[in-house]
């Protein structure tokens, strides 16, 4: 038998014949085409029980509700609450992306111990048992040799049960060195304190408004509770004008039904301006300001003599014509609303110029009145019993704040954070030994980056209780990390710009993903470890058992609803609403209406360097996830560069998209050049938000970060920053 | 589906965009990309591989300062009609991965059927269309929000805006349950409708005289679908794709930045 | 004259005598020819319809080996006590640990199962993994309601009698797709004798593709198998009902 050529290829044909006449070619390549569809690495989402949780969102203090959708342990959605009454189902990009945060890569996940240099990055996992110790050591030998004042805490509120432990903890401790970070409610609420007597935030019944006359605020661009502000600029739309007086246009210029372009920094002007056009026409309201008003006819002498329309025209750059119009309008409205404080409201701003705009309110009689400026008093659920100091607190506590706030210099005013670098860095004052920071991150947020990474270095003792792996925690000795706003349960107080107190509750919606701890806990635990009167103060098993105690019969309605509103909360009547001495509504001028001058000489800086803020970039204390910064667009940051808007006027040999060096007194970075007609010549506009160093590779090392561009500039009456921009100038790359 | 149902009219699922009261703030991109699984790179400067099914586009004036003047324009995906269901990308896709519903006017996109051919993309006039070049990576742990309605894609689909047509079925799945076969205008609503905080998005049915869109928009069936509203437009109307999403804006440089012009051609351009 | 004839005889004779072991030689090449053909070819059929299936599929055993029947008897509802609808329209599936857990808190009898049931999943808290037959894949949007509550679908014509098992059937996984058996079919050929017998889309499209002769849907197997007759009835209700078209793709994918 020869087996040859031939029968191996009958034997070819026949297993062919085979394969054919079988399943197997036809199934091979249908389960081929499926395992090709089906990568291990595309992942397939598991089903489950949808389910829904109420809750708030504290991504910023617009303090919006949110219906989170689960699906078995999952939280797969951020939704907006239906029927909250701060946002009634809208919600925000940045609240939208709140899951990227709980289950990111920027979470601290276990509490951490710094290892080798400040910043390296370099951490030892520890337990929390040996974290807390650790702190309550270093302040327990600091309480021992007298310096317990030299602990400072930096907190992003002093509203709420967490940030009031925080405070009471201090205060029993021995420091009175409490610090809330700057925004405008600084401003309002020293506004508020000289004009009308009251301890109290201002809130703004905009939905009610019919002309809002707005010196450059944010209106949809995050100033105040952005979501409620979108939903009031709808029905402005519908009923009501909204007048912009900004040097760029920015959003809210652009909705607005009239954008007022103005020369930066001299919004008070034209608002004591718009001031004299309602007296001399006797447009304000009489009643309002013969019977319940005190200083009138000073303040009526400064504004006729000093602020003519045409005096102001040639230093605002508005006409005469227009500050007329502006004035009839809004002093002929039935519902006229005046409001400032620039962007998103994060820098404090100039006290003059509130009170400038405030008066303006007054003269039109608008106070606690429909569509009007309400005095929204401060919380008052939180009823603790009074702590009782032992003597190392009560002579701690008799210490200068370390921060000026309540000194001769600035007596009324009650944080000054800005003014914390250069206390630390100038000596003058006595050295902060330890720092703690918890809902803040002012390594990023507070201007002049420079002197603030040399005051951080200046403290031996620096605790981070932040989530995410931000600035501040990379500079910090040890991080504590807080439970995420999604797994813990909070309370929080009426939110910024709000005109009726409200309480909204923040619930777990997940479990704790990591071993991260609620910082109320960890206060109360750190009190019980130092005993004493302490301790007493700390009567509290549990955070929980704590906030349900304080919250009381609130309690089932905050956890049905997510929220209490108090529903017979009315605005106090003009009688009975001011505490000043005169008990009337105080026309207050404190010195010199003067704008404020920023830092720079002209001639070897020509342009004027300002901010602008988005939506699309969070510049406070949380950092854009990664579906926010992707809305960003790449006429604000292309690629890691940022971008700068300069008018083609002022371009000054600057193509569009050229690369430049922008140098300010400060500091001096790579941008790239942007055309933009929306502003003014002379002016370069750099978004707020980018710059960060920390967090994870989706927003770290991308673009600039201002602050490494400005510094702080001390308002003369209050000492908050009031510094709006600064010189600068634009050369070749 | 077509016969049984004689008594339920076809739907036209479209949208009305409130170009005044839009605010520009990019809540509805967000709310998308959390709805849908949409991934993301570590740069997404680059627009034009930045995966948006919902896109938030500034149109200016032109103008100088201080006449300048932005307008921001979301533009999801029209859902063109064109003639009879042939819309441009349904079109020329040789895959028939995606398809013109005629039930409900969706225009589907099946990512097992698609290739990455990327014809469809190109015969999009409106870019609606988005490619995945590469794999999508959820980074650590960031999957665990991955929602299981919608499929995550795998690299070389192309994929776009789909209405959230999964919350339509979702939706009827309820209304089964209930034993009825039609939704309420509330029970199907896309999440970036949902989650406007400015209210600017509407969404319903088109042939509902009912719904909001159709009380709004006035389309004229007669003649391709065209706004009756003197403030509506639809971008590139004139290229006749009959898409579903109109624009209200009383700005008139806005509604004529909806489309192509010769200079000084005829003002008003959807009359 | 004689030897001459002698000796071209004695050729001749020599001649056929040669020939004729090259032509054995032929019928037996022939016929290896042949044998090594059918090896191939029966050697290819074994390989395919035999050989192919065991490699393809991996035996896998439920975690615990679940009796339905005995379940049945002790709930009221049927099917629907465990495999229910929720408010919100979905379809619970297979049932969760919680759903156990009421009557099986501590093992209710003496079966091994059961007891590595408590042990292992209900005082460890862990959800039992159970491998699911009917599992489609991730592009598949099956709407429970639609075909229950509005075409009254009965759960045998897709599910088979699981319901009437008193033991969990060994689940065969495709070791290259990862799904069940259960969806291609038992049959490798894809022929069915009944309805469960196979879940592939044109096996959804069956009872819904009156426009299928017409060219007017989108299936995935090829002629001649779409065209054989089917042994078994499609439903009674589904006959009525409904049609998709080609483009109502989203209905049923996501």
């Amino acid at each position: 038998m020869k087996v040859c050529r031939r029968s191996f290829l009958s034997l070819i044909i026949g297993g062919a014949a085979g394969t054919v006449l079988s399943p197997l070619p036809l199934k091979l390549m249908d389960d081929s085409s499926i395992w090709s569809q089906a990568w291990p690495w595309t992942p397939v989402p598991e089903d489950g029980e949808v389910s829904h949780v109420g809750s708030i969102c504290t991504l910023c203090p617009g303090g919006c509700g949110i219906t989170v959708r689960k699906v078995n342990d999952r939280a797969i959605k951020i939704e907006g609450m239906k029927g909250h009454p701060v946002n009634n189902g809208g919600i925000c990009v940045l609240g939208l992306s709140g899951l990227q945060l709980l289950y990111g890569p920027t979470r601290v996940k276990t509490p951490l111990k710094r290892v080798g240099a400040r910043g390296e990055g370099r951490w030892e996992k520890i337990s929390w048992d040996e974290a807390i110790a650790e702190v309550v050591k270093k302040l327990g030998e600091l309480r021992e040799k007298g310096k317990s004042h030299t602990v400072a805490c930096i907190s992003g509120t002093d509203r709420g049960t967490v940030a009031q432990l925080l405070g009471r903890f201090l205060t029993v401790y021995g420091s009175p060195n409490f610090i809330r970070i700057p925004s405008i409610q600084d401003s309002y609420e020293l506004t508020m304190h000289l004009m009308q007597g009251v301890q109290a935030s201002a809130g703004f019944d905009v939905e009610n408004a019919d002309f809002v006359l707005s010196f450059g605020s944010g209106l949809i661009e995050g100033w105040g509770s952005p979501v409620r502000m979108i939903k009031a600029n709808s029905k402005w739309k519908e009923r009501g004008k909204v007048v912009q007086i900004e040097s760029r246009l920015s959003n809210t210029a652009a909705k607005a039904d009239k954008w007022v372009p103005i020369n930066p920094g001299t919004e008070a002007a034209l608002a004591l301006a718009i001031a004299n056009v309602i007296i001399q026409k006797s447009l304000y309201n009489a009643d309002f300001v013969k019977n319940y008003s005190s200083g009138f006819e000073e303040f009526k002498q400064m504004v006729l003599n000093e602020f003519s329309p045409d005096d102001v025209s040639g230093i605002t750059g508005v006409s005469a014509s227009t500050i007329e119009s502006l004035a009839k309008g809004f002093a002929g409205s039935s519902k006229p609303l005046a409001v400032c404080g620039r962007g998103h409201g994060e820098t404090p701003g100039s006290l003059n110029e509130f009170m400038a705009v405030h008066a303006l309110n007054a003269l039109v009689g608008n106070i606690g009145k429909k569509g009007g400026v309400w005095t929204v008093p401060d919380p008052d659920y939180i009823k603790w019993p009074e702590v009782e100091m032992d003597r190392t607190a009560a002579n701690g506590m008799h210490k200068a704040r370390i921060d000026g706030a309540g000194s001769k210099r600035y007596p009324d005013t009650r944080y000054l954070l800005d003014r914390l670098p250069n206390a630390i860095n100038s000596g003058k004052e006595y050295p902060v030994e330890a720092l703690f920071v918890a809902g803040a991150n002012p390594v990023y947020t507070i201007p002049d980056s420079k002197a603030v990474k040399e005051a951080f270095n200046k403290v031996p003792f620096v605790v981070s209780f932040s989530s995410y792996m931000d600035e501040t925690a990379v500079n910090s000795d040890l991080i504590l990390p807080n439970h995420v706003f999604l797994e813990r349960y909070e309370d929080v107080p009426t939110p910024v710009g709000l005109q009726k107190p409200i309480i909204g509750l923040s619930k777990p919606v997940v479990k704790p993903q990591f071993n991260t701890k609620h910082l109320g806990d960890v206060i109360l635990l750190m009190a019980k470890s130092f005993g004493g009167q302490i301790a007493k103060a700390f009567p509290w098993d549990s955070y929980e058992v704590c906030l349900k105690e304080t919250l009381g019969n609130k309690w089932d309605k905050l956890i049905n609803d997510g929220f209490w509103a108090d529903s017979n909360f009315r605005p106090v009547v003009w009688g009975g609403a001011f505490n000043t001495p005169s008990k009337k509504f105080e026309f207050v001028n404190k010195g010199k209406a003067e704008s404020i001058k920023i830092e720079g000489d002209e001639k070897a800086y020509p342009l004027i360097l300002m901010p602008y803020d988005s939506m699309r970039l969070a510049s406070g204390f949380i950092g854009d996830p990664p579906f926010v910064i992707k809305t960003v667009e790449d006429t604000v940051l292309k690629g890691k560069e940022i971008v700068v808007e300069v008018n083609p006027r002022s371009a000054r040999g600057f193509r569009e998209g050229d690369q430049a060096i922008l140098s300010t007194p400060k500091g001096i970075v790579k941008v790239r050049v942007h055309h933009f007609n929306g502003i003014m010549p002379g002016l370069v506009a750099l978004p707020r938000g980018l710059g960060h160093t920390a967090y994870d590779e989706y927003l770290a090392d991308k673009g600039i970060n201002f602050n490494e561009l400005i510094g702080p500039v001390e308002d003369p009456v209050s000492g908050l920053n009031a510094a709006w921009g600064i010189r600068a100038k634009l050369t070749r790359a | 589906m077509k016969e049984q149902h004689k008594n339920t009219k076809a739907k036209k699922y479209g949208m009305v965009i409130d170009l005044d009261k839009c605010t520009g703030c990019g809540a509805c991109m967000a709310a998308c990309m959390a709805e849908n699984n949409v991934p993301f790179k570590k740069d997404e400067s680059n627009k034009l591989d930045s995966i948006t099914w919902m896109r938030v586009y500034s149109l200016t004036n032109g103008k100088k300062f201080p006449e300048a003047d932005i307008c921001y324009i979301p533009r999801p995906c029209m859902h063109c009609e064109a003639h009879n269901g042939h819309a441009p990308c349904v079109s020329v896709c040789p895959a028939v991965a995606t398809d013109y519903n005629h039930e409900t006017g969706i225009v589907s996109q099946i990512y097992t059927r698609c290739f990455g051919c990327r014809y469809c993309m190109a015969a999009c006039p409106y870019h609606a269309r988005y490619f995945n070049w590469w794999d999508p990576v959820w980074p650590d742990g960031m999957e665990k929000y991955l929602s299981p309605n919608v499929s995550p894609r795998m690299r070389g689909v192309v994929e776009k805006c789909s209405f959230c047509f999964h919350r339509h079925q979702l939706a009827m799945n309820k209304a089964y349950v209930e034993g009825r076969r039609e939704l309420e205008e509330d029970e199907y609503q896309t999440s970036c409708t949902q989650a406007c905080p400015a209210g600017a998005i509407v969404f319903g049915d088109l042939n509902n005289p009912g719904h909001a869109v159709n009380q709004i928009a006035k389309p004229d069936h007669k003649h391709g679908g065209r706004p009756m509203n003197p403030h509506a437009f639809r971008l590139l109307e004139r290229l006749g794709t009959n898409p579903k999403v109109y624009y209200l804006s009383s700005r008139e440089w806005v509604r004529r930045a909806g489309d192509n012009y010769i200079k000084d051609e005829g003002k008003q351009g959807n009359h | 004259m004689s030897t001459l004839d002698d000796k071209s005889e004695e050729t001749v004779e020599q001649v056929e005598t040669t020939k004729s072991p090259e032509k054995e030689q032929k019928n037996r090449a022939c016929g290896i020819i042949l044998i090594f053909f059918v090896i191939g070819l029966v050697g290819s059929l074994a390989v395919g319809w035999l050989i192919f299936p065991k490699l393809l599929y991996s035996q896998k055993k439920q975690p615990v080996d679940f009796n339905h029947v005995v379940h049945a008897a002790a709930v009221e509802d049927g099917c629907e006590s465990c495999h229910y609808f929720r408010e919100d329209g979905s379809f619970s599936g297979v049932p969760k640990l919680a759903q156990c857990v009421g009557c099986h808190e501590e093992a209710q009898g003496e079966n091994p199962e059961e007891l590595k049931f408590v042990e292992e999943y209900v005082t460890k808290g862990n959800e039992v993994p159970w491998l699911v037959y009917s599992r489609q894949p991730d592009c598949v949007f099956f709407s429970h309601a639609s075909h229950i509550k509005m075409g009254k679908v009965d759960c045998v014509t897709c599910h088979g009698h699981i319901g009437e098992s008193t033991h969990s059937r060994v689940y065969e996984e495709n070791r290259l797709t990862g799904y069940s058996r259960d969806i291609w079919g038992k049959n490798l050929a894809g022929l069915k004798k009944n309805t469960w017998d196979r879940m592939k889309m044109d096996d959804c499209a069956e009872c819904h593709a009156e426009l299928k002769a017409k060219g007017e849907t989108v299936t995935t197997l090829p002629w001649p198998i779409n065209w054989m007759p089917r042994p078994y009835e499609k439903p009674a209700s589904s006959q009525v009902r409904v049609n998709i078209q080609k483009d109502a793709c989203f209905v049923c994918h996501k």
